[in-house]
């Protein structure tokens, strides 16, 4: 039932859909071209990933919160928890897309020097994906899209305000978060995915636990 | 008769509204109507019932099961029409439908493509494009395409023309054909109600007044007229509701025994389920 939730959303955002596939595969390409440092295909694609999952996720809760689906939705055999296991597993079918797309950007754009990703990077990519995403969905939940819109506008503007101070505070401080774990390094290339896998599960029950007590 | 929902203490605060300690049964086999005025909770209690909005008190039982441990079996057996739809408006019917129908384990394909048919729907139009009356139809379709033995409606003739209304409670009896089939649907029309229902529940305020058959609920009650000399400080005390105007006066009492001992030369009338529900409601 859930692959059919998945499958709403994307109807949902079926007017990007196509926009965003074409992006997926150029975006990476043209980011790419314009960075001109090392790692850049990694920056590439987390630049990409993050703006077709924001465009794409965000296209879905205007629409759920204009046309209050999830309340017909939880009227039938689709749980509420089936409404909101769906949203995570949208974004991570989103995440799988663009990997693949990206691939394929890797494919037509072999000269240009983009090249393809470690499982350490696509790893570091979904973990930062999970982080922003896992911070989203509970808000969005608990107060919905126009409310969370002005809420991430306004932490945006406050950025080149709060994040100088933020940097010259963790400088001063010298700290060395530098460590290793005792494991070997064919495990550790797997641990930014079981960090991202805790993250969305954590962020899951919580939006979870606020959805449950959601008048629809 | 088997009970198909069972509704205890149930209590439910809103901003501005609550519900206090509704309770009530449905019973296999009727169609239940619920009525009320505008704002007398009759949504509230239906979203409540559904678990679209969550419980403060009480204890909701379909078909004998608590809705928490037995949501999914449950939600199986129930077709539900919500007031405002609440569909994805930029989707077609089809798309609609391919969200829908894979939630119920006995979705009747068949069944869908015969209303769809029924009422002249295209499954290729947006839900945006179409009218209050062929967006009623359309949740219909999905509501009666999964077997559903409980039929939960909430208000849906209001802002319907009389001609889509009156399909609609032939589609009701239809469905009613069936053996174990019930309906429960609010409405502030009662008129709807004068042809299709057996049970009648009155909510008012956030509480039920009523809850009886509606044929012993009519014969409980009765329309009195006659001339205003007749109405004094003891008999308006039998009535629930009383109009009194230069010509004479008209009043809705439930004490006709005791109405026609002391009252000679009034005029004795079955009254409608409006007259009833807006007696009780003044009276509150």
């Amino acid at each position: 039932m859930l692959f059919h939730l998945v499958k709403k959303d994307f109807i949902l955002a079926k007017k990007y859909l196509l926009f965003m596939l074409v992006f997926a595969v150029i975006g990476p390409m043209f980011i790419y071209s314009k960075l001109g440092f090392d790692n850049g295909s990694f920056t590439s694609f987390l630049i990409t990933v993050l703006f077709t999952e924001y465009i794409l996720f965000n296209m879905v809760s205007m629409q759920e919160d204009k046309y209050r689906g999830s309340a017909l939705l939880c009227t039938t055999p689709h749980t509420r928890n089936g409404v909101i296991k769906a949203k995570y597993l949208f974004v991570l079918v989103i995440f799988i897309g663009c990997f693949l797309l990206f691939n394929l950007a890797v494919a037509i754009g072999f000269s240009t020097g983009l090249a393809r990703l470690n499982i350490y990077s696509i790893g570091i990519a979904l973990l930062i994906i999970s982080v922003f995403f896992g911070i989203l969905i509970p808000i969005q939940t608990k107060f919905g899209y126009e409310k969370t819109k002005y809420i991430f506008f306004i932490l945006i503007f406050l950025t080149p305000f709060i994040l100088p101070t933020i940097i010259e505070w963790y400088q001063s401080m010298n700290f060395n978060i530098n460590f290793q774990l005792p494991l070997p390094q064919t495990v550790m290339v797997w641990v930014p995915f079981v960090i991202s896998i805790f993250i969305i599960l954590i962020s899951m029950i919580i939006s979870i636990q606020i959805f449950s007590k959601k008048n629809l | 008769m088997t009970t198909v929902l069972d509704v205890k203490n149930l209590k439910k605060e809103l901003d501005t509204f609550s519900l206090a300690k509704v309770d009530f049964l449905l019973k296999e086999g009727c169609i239940t109507g619920f009525i009320g005025i505008n704002g007398s909770g009759k949504t509230t209690t239906i979203k409540t019932i559904l678990g679209l909005y969550p419980r403060d008190e009480g204890s909701i039982k379909f078909f004998g099961k608590e809705i928490e441990k037995n949501e999914y079996i449950i939600k199986n057996r129930i077709g539900v029409v919500l007031d405002e739809g609440y569909f994805y408006e930029d989707m077609t019917l089809k798309e609609m439908k391919s969200v829908i129908a894979p939630a119920y384990t006995n979705w009747d394909e068949s069944i869908f493509l015969k209303y769809i048919n029924r009422f002249n729907l295209k499954l290729n139009q947006k839900i945006a494009t179409l009218s209050k009356g062929m967006r009623m139809k359309f949740a219909l379709t999905l509501a009666l395409s999964h077997h559903a033995d409980l039929l939960i409606m909430d208000e849906p003739t209001s802002g319907l023309d009389p001609l889509i209304r009156n399909e609609l409670m032939e589609i009701l009896l239809d469905f009613m054909e069936e053996d174990g089939k019930s309906v429960f649907f609010s409405t502030h029309i009662t008129s709807d109600l004068d042809k299709v229902a057996d049970m009648l529940i009155l909510i008012d305020k956030g509480r039920i007044i009523f809850n009886e058959s509606k044929d012993e609920l009519l014969d409980r009650h009765a329309l009195v007229k006659g001339d205003n000399s007749l109405i004094n400080e003891h008999t308006r005390r039998l009535f629930l509701s009383l109009r009194q105007t230069a010509v004479g006066f008209e009043g809705i009492t439930d004490k006709l025994d005791v109405v026609r001992e002391q009252m000679n030369d009034c005029l004795i009338e079955r009254p409608s389920i409006e007259n009833i529900m807006l007696a009780y409601v003044k009276e509150g």
